[in-house]
């Protein structure tokens, strides 16, 4: 099986010094340019950074923020934390999966939408909240969620 | 004799040149230039050097403080929490708390020390209920697995230190790797480790013996992996996997430890024959 294009990959492995501190940076900016963690891509930063590839691995499987399979095009995620929670998360969050035709954890078959719940975005004031790629959304409704078409 | 650091205090014993560039050696062993520090372990008086931990003052006074996660030979990490102690009316982690100042008083076994360790006991009794050391100690504390926390015992308690072991000695093939429940210690990509030279560290600093192996006709298995075993050139008997020895680099031989002994004592019998008076000329008759 063919693995996705990386003739990027160099270029983003020399934006950073090549030193041990830049694992995370590299890795944050390899899942932000495919969306996943490629083998072959943690590889080429194991090697550039003179890292064992076993921890190089272990960092990459710690946080949920990187990921081994392919994320959709959008980002969906419901924060489900505390204040969230109590303003109604969970309605939110089923409607999400009603209106975006994906259930929560899981990304659409056709490859353009993930939706994931996180535990605080830090936005208690505006719960609850939807991060749509990255941007918050506060004070959604049920209702609301369910008029979202992605 | 308080302060003269025995095995235990001296400066700890990971090979030269095992750190990875740009890391410090094994943690923060005490220096024997360090000045002493005098305190108490469970009331004994001792004197360590400033830096030495609880563990190896209770050490000094022979005052056992069970530990998985600890070796000699590996940077402390304090995973297993077994080895808590009560100094300055709190708990802290025997293995990696340093003595820095004279006038320390800690307790090995007080009432809060002791249900802390019992506590502890009950989680790592839930990962490896079978295993020999931890079915001792907790028949030992009275402890038994807290039914709430029995999810998956696969017999690791996730201490570390075989992956400690394998960056030391090793390649660092293996890691601990995903978080919560699911942490566990395997190879890139959760499948066998492709570093891996079959060297055994991980296996023999197991605490709990999980990491399972064998050897036979020559082949070692560890990590679905296979490891053909190198003849010794003196006896034939097979030691090392030839990965181990390319490993290890600067043509290391692969000579067994009994044939690498008796070598070295019969080189060291000629030094000692040469020095002596006639030496030289009754090596000629021989």
């Amino acid at each position: 099986m063919a693995g996705p294009d990386l003739s990027a990959l160099p270029e983003i492995l020399e934006s950073r010094p090549a030193d041990p501190s830049e694992l995370l940076p590299l890795l944050t900016m390899i899942q932000g340019r495919w969306r996943h963690l490629p083998q072959e891509a943690l590889r080429a930063v194991a090697a550039r950074l003179s890292l064992p590839l076993a921890r190089v691995f272990a960092v990459a499987s710690f946080y949920r923020s990187l990921s081994f399979q392919p994320k959709g095009e959008r980002l969906v995620q419901v924060c489900c934390g505390t204040a969230c929670h109590l303003k109604g998360a969970r309605a939110v969050a089923a409607s999400l999966e009603k209106s975006l035709a994906v259930r929560m954890g899981a990304t659409r078959e056709d490859g353009r939408v993930t939706l994931e719940s996180v535990n605080c975005v830090g936005a208690c004031a505006l719960a609850p909240v939807v991060m749509l790629d990255g941007t918050v959304h506060g004070k959604v409704s049920g209702p609301g969620a369910a008029g979202l078409r992605l | 004799m308080p302060g003269e650091p025995d095995s235990c205090a001296a400066g700890g014993g990971v090979p030269a040149g095992a750190a990875l560039p740009g890391e410090a050696g094994a943690g923060s062993r005490p220096r024997l230039a360090e000045p002493l520090v005098e305190g108490t372990v469970d009331g004994v008086r001792v004197a360590v050097p400033r830096g030495a931990t609880i563990l190896e003052a209770a050490r000094l006074c022979a005052i056992e403080i069970p530990t998985l996660c600890h070796h000699e030979g590996l940077p402390p990490e304090g995973s297993c929490r077994l080895c808590l102690s009560e100094t300055r009316g709190s708990l802290a982690v025997s293995c990696m708390y340093p003595l820095r100042e004279s006038g320390f008083a800690a307790l090995t076994r007080s009432p809060a020390v002791l249900e802390a360790r019992r506590y502890v006991l009950s989680l790592l009794v839930c990962r490896a209920p079978r295993a020999p050391r931890i079915r001792k100690l907790a028949d030992e504390y009275g402890v038994s697995p807290d039914p709430r926390f029995m999810r998956d015992p696969d017999g690791c308690i996730r201490c570390g230190r075989c992956v400690r072991a394998c960056r030391a000695s090793g390649p660092e093939a293996i890691a601990l790797c995903g978080r919560g429940f699911a942490r566990l210690v395997t190879g890139p990509f959760g499948r066998p480790p492709e570093a891996c030279v079959g060297c055994l560290a991980c296996a023999l600093a197991c605490p709990t013996g999980k990491i399972a192996f064998s050897e036979r006709d020559g082949v070692r298995r560890i990590w679905e992996r296979e490891f053909e075993l190198a003849p010794c050139p003196e006896c034939g008997k097979r030691a090392f996997t030839r990965e181990q020895l390319a490993f290890l680099g600067g043509g290391a031989s692969a000579l067994c430890h009994s044939c690498r002994r008796r070598l070295m004592a019969r080189e060291l019998g000629k030094a000692a024959a040469l020095e002596a008076p006639g030496g030289p000329a009754l090596l000629r008759a021989l």
